[in-house]
C-alpha cells in the first residue's frame, strides 16, 4: 500500500496544479458567491417631479428604506427612466406627496412584489396620517413606536433548546458547499488513478509483484482521500482561522464530517469507475454528474427552496446533502455528536455500498 | 522449467489462442513469432498469470501455476508490451516505485536500481522525466522496472516496437547478455522475424491462435529444404506473365512482392531456361536473377501464405 500511496504522492507534488487550482478555486468562488449574496439587495431608483421634490424624496426614501430586501435610492428622473428602458433596473418609482407610480418595462414578479412593498409602506403612512388627524404627524409615529415596543400582546421567538434563533447564514452555506464541491473533482481524479494504471500496465505489473490486491487499491484510495481531505482541511483553516470567518465552536467535528465526506466520496467515485473503462470516460461522466449534485442538493439556495420528492431522494443517495446537513447544523446551531450521528451513518452506508459495488464491477470487468 | 500444455483462451464464444504447447528449459531463450493478432499477447498473459485460461495448463517445475500463481510470479520479470510506467516520474522513481512493490529489501534496492539502468544504458538519465524520453528510451526503462527482483524467467512482449535502430539493437545486447551472462530463461515475442533469428535458440510460430510451427532455427528452415526460394526483377509485369511463370514445370509457388517477383521451386529443378522464355515470350526482360538462402520469414509465408507484417 505504501509504495503505491508514495508513487501518487510524488506525482502529485511534482505536478500540484490540480489541486492548488481546487483550492484557490474553492475561495475564489466562495469570495464570488458570498459577495453576490452580499449585494444581493435591489436597487430601486426613486425620484420625484413635484415642485417640493427634496423634500418628497427625502421623507419615502426613509420610509421605504426600513427593508432588508431593497434599496430604493434617489436619482435623476431621466436617468431612473433609463435605467428601466436599458434593463439595468427592474423598476423605477415616481414618488408624489402622498402617492407613487411604480414605472416597469414589464409585469413581472420582481415588480409585483416591489410594488407590494411599497403599497405596504404608503398604506401604514396614510394610516398614521389618519391616526394623526390634525396633530403632529412625527408625534403621533414616535407614539405608535414607543407603545408597539411595549405592546400587551407581543410574540418571542426561540430555539428549540431555549436559545436565540440563529439566523441563517447563507454564506457559511456557500462555504460548505463549494468546499465540499471541488473536493469532489480532485477525489474523483484521483481515483480515477485505478483506471489510468489498468489502462497503461502499470496495474498488470503491480498484480504479478507480491503487492496484494487489497494494497494496491488502499493505496490508491488512501491518498484520494488523503488529497481530497487536505484541500478540504486547507480552505477551512484558512476561511476560520486566517479569514476569520465564524465556523462555530466545534472546528473538529466540522472536519470529522469532511473527513466521513471524503471517505465516501471516494466510494462513489470507485463505483463510477466500476461503470468505465479507460480514463477519458471516467473524466467525461463524472465531471457530467458531480455538478449536478450540488444543484439537486441546494446548496446554492436557501434551505427549504427544493421540495420535489424526486430531487430530494435523488439528492439523499450523495454524501453531499448529509455533509452539508451536519456541517450547518454544527456551525450554526452547535449541533452535538448525537444531532450529526444520522448523517454520518448514511455517508458510511453510501461509501461502504459503492464501495462494495464498484470494486466488485471493477474486478468482475474482463477487458 | 516450464510447460504449457493444451493452452486455449476463448473471448465472447471465440477462440483467440487454442491448444498451444510450449516447453522452456532453465536458461533457454525462446521465441513467439507471429503476426500482430496472432494470440502472441494473450499467450504470455496466460503464462504470466495474468489472464486465467479457458483450458489447459501452465506447470512450472510440473506444479500448475493456474491455482496457484505465487511461485512463478516471484521468479517471473514480465516486460509489457505497453510502457507500464508512471511518466510524470522520473526513471529512478519509477525504478524505486516497482522495487518497492517488488518488495526488494530497502538495502539493496538502490544499487539493484544503478545496476538495472546500467544495464540499459541510461544511468546517466536517471533523475530525468519518463515524459521527456523518447521511445526506445522509455522501453529501456520499461525493461528495467522488469529485471529490479533478479527474474529466473523474463517475458518480453514486443520489446522493440516502434523505437530506434539505436535502442534496438541495446535492448537486444540486454536481452542477448541477460540470457547468456546471467543464465535468465528469456520468453521474446515479436514479429520481427531478424530479432528472434538473432535472440532465440527455439521458436514457436503462432499464427489465428495456434502455434503452426516449432522447433530450433535449423529444424524450422529445414521446412523449406525442398525448395529453392528465386528473386527475379522484370522491365514490366503484368497477369499474363506471372500466370506463365506460374504454369513452369516444378514452380510451386509465385508471389508478387514490393523487390520483384519471388519464385519458390521444387530445390535442384532447373528452371531457368523455362523462366526466361516464358518472360521473353511476353515481350518483357528478366533484369535480375538471384537464389535466395530461405529465412524463418520464408518458412512463415510458406505455411500461412501470408507475411508476418501481414
Amino acid at each position: 500500500m505504501l509504495p503505491v500511496f508514495k508513487a501518487q504522492l510524488k506525482k502529485d507534488i511534482r505536478s500540484p496544479w490540480t489541486v492548488i487550482l481546487m483550492i484557490v478555486g474553492s475561495m475564489l468562488l466562495t469570495f464570488i458567491f458570498a459577495d453576490t449574496d452580499q449585494q444581493s439587495k435591489i436597487d430601486v431608483p426613486i425620484f420625484s417631479s413635484e415642485s417640493n421634490k427634496e423634500e418628497v424624496e427625502e421623507k419615502w426614501e426613509l420610509l421605504l428604506n426600513n427593508n432588508q430586501g431593497y434599496s430604493f435610492v434617489v436619482t435623476d428622473e431621466k436617468e431612473a427612466r433609463a435605467e428601466v428602458e436599458e434593463g439595468d433596473s427592474e423598476a423605477a418609482l415616481q414618488l408624489f406627496d402622498n402617492d407613487y407610480q411604480v414605472i416597469a418595462a414589464a409585469d413581472s414578479r420582481a415588480v409585483q412584489l416591489l410594488e407590494d412593498y411599497v403599497h405596504t409602506v404608503f398604506t401604514q403612512e396614510a394610516q398614521l396620517r389618519a391616526a394623526a388627524g390634525s396633530e403632529n404627524v412625527e408625534a403621533t409615529r414616535n407614539e405608535v413606536d414607543v407603545y408597539l415596543e411595549n405592546a400587551p400582546l407581543q410574540m418571542q421567538i426561540e430555539s428549540i433548546e431555549g436559545g436565540e434563533v440563529p439566523e441563517h447564514n447563507m454564506i457559511l452555506q456557500l462555504l460548505f458547499g463549494i468546499t465540499l464541491f471541488l473536493s469532489m473533482f480532485t477525489i474523483g481524479f484521483k481515483v480515477n488513478g485505478v483506471t489510468s494504471d489498468k489502462v497503461s500496465g502499470v496495474w498488470d505489473r503491480m498484480i504479478l509483484s507480491p503487492t496484494s490486491k487489497t494494497g494496491m487499491y488502499t493505496g490508491h484510495l488512501f491518498y484520494s482521500f488523503f488529497i481530497g481531505f487536505t484541500q478540504i482541511f486547507i480552505v477551512l483553516v484558512l476561511f476560520h482561522y486566517v479569514l476569520d470567518y465564524d465556523l462555530g465552536y466545534h472546528f473538529g467535528m466540522i472536519l470529522t464530517v469532511a473527513a466521513v465526506f471524503a471517505i465516501s466520496m471516494v466510494s462513489v467515485s470507485m463505483l463510477i469507475t466500476g461503470f468505465v473503462k479507460t480514463p477519458e470516460q471516467f473524466n467525461m461522466i463524472y465531471t457530467s454528474v458531480i455538478p449536478i449534485i450540488p444543484i439537486i442538493s441546494g446548496v446554492y439556495m436557501p434551505p427549504g427552496l427544493i421540495s420535489n420528492p424526486i430531487l430530494l431522494f435523488v439528492a439523499d443517495l450523495f454524501p453531499l446533502a448529509h455533509a452539508m446537513e451536519a456541517l450547518m447544523d454544527i456551525a450554526l446551531f452547535d449541533a452535538g455528536w448525537s444531532e450529526i450521528t444520522l448523517p454520518l451513518v448514511l455517508m458510511l452506508l453510501i461509501g461502504v455500498i459503492s464501495m462494495g459495488v464498484g470494486v466488485n464491477l471493477v474486478e468482475r470487468r474482463k477487458d | 522449467m516450464i510447460e504449457i500444455n493444451k493452452l486455449t483462451k476463448s473471448f465472447k464464444g471465440k477462440k483467440v489462442v487454442e491448444d498451444v504447447d510450449i516447453y522452456m528449459d532453465e536458461g533457454e531463450s525462446i521465441g513467439l513469432l507471429g503476426p500482430n493478432g496472432a494470440g502472441k499477447s494473450t499467450t504470455i498473459s496466460m503464462i504470466s498469470s495474468l489472464l486465467k485460461p479457458t483450458s489447459g495448463d501452465v506447470k512450472l517445475n510440473g506444479k500448475s501455476t493456474i491455482k496457484n500463481p505465487a511461485e512463478i510470479r516471484r521468479i517471473l520479470g514480465v516486460v509489457p508490451q505497453e510502457i507500464a510506467l508512471y511518466e510524470e516520474l522520473s526513471a529512478h522513481e519509477n525504478l524505486k516505485f516497482f522495487g518497492e512493490i517488488y518488495g526488494v529489501k530497502r538495502n539493496v534496492l538502490e544499487q539493484r536500481i544503478q545496476n538495472v539502468l546500467d544495464m540499459v544504458g541510461l544511468k546517466k538519465r536517471q533523475k530525468e522525466l519518463v515524459k521527456t524520453f523518447s521511445g526506445g528510451m522509455k522501453r529501456r526503462v520499461n525493461i528495467a522496472a522488469a529485471l529490479l527482483h533478479n527474474p529466473e524467467i523474463l517475458i518480453l512482449d514486443e520489446p522493440t516496437v516502434g523505437i530506434d535502430p539505436q535502442s534496438r539493437s541495446h535492448i537486444l545486447e540486454t536481452v542477448k547478455k541477460l540470457n547468456r551472462e546471467n543464465g535468465t530463461t528469456v520468453l521474446y515475442t515479436s514479429h520481427y522475424m531478424e530479432e528472434v533469428e538473432q535472440l532465440c535458440e527455439r521458436v514457436y510460430i503462432m499464427d489465428h491462435g495456434r502455434v503452426v510451427a516449432a522447433g530450433s532455427k535449423e529444424e524450422l528452415l529445414s521446412i523449406l529444404s525442398s525448395e529453392d526460394t528465386i528473386q527475379i526483377n522484370l522491365s514490366d509485369t503484368n497477369d499474363e506473365v506471372v500466370e506463365k511463370i506460374k504454369s513452369i514445370k516444378n514452380i510451386r509457388r509465385v508471389d508478387e512482392t514490393k523487390n520483384g517477383i519471388r519464385i519458390i521451386s521444387k530445390k535442384g529443378s532447373n528452371i531457368l531456361s523455362d523462366l526466361v522464355h516464358a518472360v521473353e515470350s511476353e515481350g518483357i526482360h528478366l533484369t535480375n536473377f538471384q537464389m535466395e538462402t530461405p529465412s524463418l520469414e520464408d518458412v512463415f509465408l510458406h505455411l500461412t501464405g501470408r507475411t508476418l507484417r501481414d
